[in-house]
């Protein structure tokens, strides 16, 4: 129900917008911010608070989560055509960009992923605290440049978002910091950039390709793994099916606990302060 | 089943038997490969393939429907859309209005489009794209139970109804001057076809189901000379398959669907070779 509702809503507020996009002069002078997915929304809805004459939308919708595999649909086309900047979380994120560039030549790009170290083709930079400021810096950057009219708005706006994350960061650090326990197992490859920052080892991930199940003989490996090594927490994420997480939970003997990697959400510019918040707590409840 | 896992355990002391996933597995292998086996009998029989496959097409529609809806488990939403799916196919093909491969061609690709555009509306078309392949290897002691509930009621079916049944897929015309009820019976068996395609697909998947209906049966036809040895070589191949293609698909790391299917299509080319051999 939740998603034809969504669904509806989203038809009538792109009929909504495309009308006064054609009524009003004073829309026609706006300038356009398209994300790609939800982290980017997420990060351009703190830099853009409360700056008139700017409109955001994210294309891919609040709930679609990471984008590998997503089919560019006619309405997202439709949508960059008309947009003066899209921002994307770049690092081979958008497997659809080259396309995207190819065809519509005129279109700003603002890759929030410009100058950090990706490692092993990793996308997922944003769910790390210190990745993600520098991908708010970047973006902040961007959008200055695009749109000079409102840069020095934009540069503000970001500063004391980025102070946010900083104090969220330290939170961060301070909770886990101390915790005993270092060895985790997640699934699906969103977290490296994270426990990287804040010291923790990933023993093993199940699902490397998302949304693909483990073989028989993948799960019995990592089930050994997790036995030999002792992990105590299998880390699922709540955008995917649980059940081959907990399968390897029960059978191991660890417990299966949910990190969030910000990709879905509420359309709240908090969204990433509080899901980062709501981790803390697992991992603090999970590793000591 | 914790003394069905022991009993398991003392009697298969295999590496792969350590886990209990292999064990709902192997149970859930053992109770839908001889479902197949028989049920498939009949749909060669009855020249259903075609119509099987449709089947499993529009359980993507049923998925679909269920997600749009909001209901956590799909099984009701897709055994509604296949029941009504195989009930319009067969009113479709009782009017007589085009060939029956056409009719269930149109069906076939309705269910599978629908299925796709519902799905993809929220542009995560991937996210179900384990239905496609199926996960055997998630299949939970109580879906276990329904998977041996289900096998007793067909073969309670097919032991009361089996003669009649047989009359009709060889002869419509007798079975009705002897009192049979052939329409009613056609739509019991579409109706039994529907029952074990969708309670099976989200272990089987949509790609494979109708291999695993299809192919132990074409291949018990190519080398038995009666129809009790149809169905027991037909049952035989389907379990033999699915339970090597399983134990197989553990040491090779592949897909377990697949390997199962693999293995029963290589029995049928090995007894069509035989029955080449024995006709010289």
């Amino acid at each position: 129900m939740k998603r034809i509702l969504a669904a509806a809503a989203a038809c009538l507020l792109f009929c909504a917008g495309s009308t006064a996009c054609a009524a009003e002069p004073e829309d026609e002078a706006s300038f356009r911010i398209v994300t790609s997915f939800y982290p980017m929304y997420i990060i351009c809805l703190n830099i853009t608070e409360g700056i008139d004459g700017v409109s955001l939308e994210n294309m891919a919708g609040q709930q679609t989560g990471c984008l590998h595999d997503y089919q560019l649909q006619s309405k997202d086309r439709k949508n960059l055509e008309r947009a003066d900047a899209f921002v994307i979380n770049g690092a081979g994120m958008e497997s659809f960009l080259d396309d995207v560039v190819a065809s519509l030549p005129s279109l700003t790009v603002v890759d929030a992923s410009e100058g950090l170290a990706v490692v092993e083709e990793n996308p997922h930079l944003w769910v790390s605290v210190s990745n993600c400021i520098r991908q708010v810096e970047n973006v902040a950057g961007g959008l200055a440049a695009a749109d000079p009219a409102h840069a020095a708005q934009y540069r503000a706006n970001a500063e004391i978002y980025v102070e946010k994350l900083e104090a969220l960061r330290e939170e961060m650090h301070e909770a886990i910091d101390p915790l005993p326990n270092r060895r985790i197992v997640t699934f699906h490859e969103a977290f490296p950039y994270f426990a990287e920052e804040f010291g923790l080892e990933i023993a093993a991930v199940v699902n490397r390709e998302p949304d693909s199940q483990p073989s028989a003989r993948e799960l019995a490996n990592t089930i050994r793994l997790i036995r030999e090594t002792g992990v105590t927490a299998v880390f699922a994420e709540p955008q995917y099916p649980e059940s081959a997480a907990n399968i390897l939970a029960e059978e191991s003997g660890a417990t299966l606990y949910f990190l969030d990697p910000c990709v879905t959400g509420e359309d709240d510019p908090d969204a990433y302060l509080d899901a980062m918040r709501e981790n803390k707590a697992v991992l603090q409840e999970a590793l000591s | 089943m914790e003394t069905v896992y022991q009993v398991m355990e003392a009697l298969l002391p295999f590496d792969w038997m350590e886990f209990d996933y292999m064990k709902n597995a192997l149970l859930a292998v053992l109770l839908i490969t001889p479902l197949f086996g028989l049920v498939g009998t009949m749909v060669v029989n009855n020249r259903l393939s075609f119509f099987s496959d449709a089947l499993g097409h529009s359980a993507l529609t049923g998925i679909a429907i269920g997600v749009l809806l909001g209901i956590d488990n799909y099984l009701a939403s897709m055994l509604g859309f296949a029941l009504l799916f195989a009930l319009g196919i067969s009113m479709v093909l009782d009017s007589g209005a085009s060939s029956a491969d056409t009719v269930i061609g149109v069906f076939s690709s309705t269910g599978l489009a629908l299925g796709v555009v519902l799905l993809s509306a929220s542009g995560g078309f991937a996210k179900y794209s384990a239905y496609l392949v199926g996960d055997i290897l998630t299949v939970q002691p109580e879906e276990i139970l329904l998977l041996f509930l289900v096998l007793l009621a067909v073969l309670a079916v097919w032991v009361l109804l089996f003669n009649q049944l047989l009359l009709v897929s060889v002869n419509a015309d007798l079975a009705a001057s002897k009192g049979v009820r052939v329409k009613l019976l056609e739509k019991l068996f579409v109706v039994i076809v529907a029952v074990i395609v969708t309670i099976s697909i989200k272990w089987v998947g949509v790609l494979i189901i109708n291999s695993l209906l299809v192919l132990p049966a074409a291949a018990a036809r190519n080398v038995a000379r009666s129809m009790r040895g149809y169905h027991g070589i037909s049952v035989l191949i389907s379990m033999l398959s699915g339970v090597a293609g399983l134990i197989l698909s553990y040491y090779l790391g592949t897909a377990t669907g697949g390997t199962i299917v693999l293995l029963s299509a290589a029995a049928f080319f090995a007894t069509f070779a035989l029955s080449k051999l024995r006709a010289r």
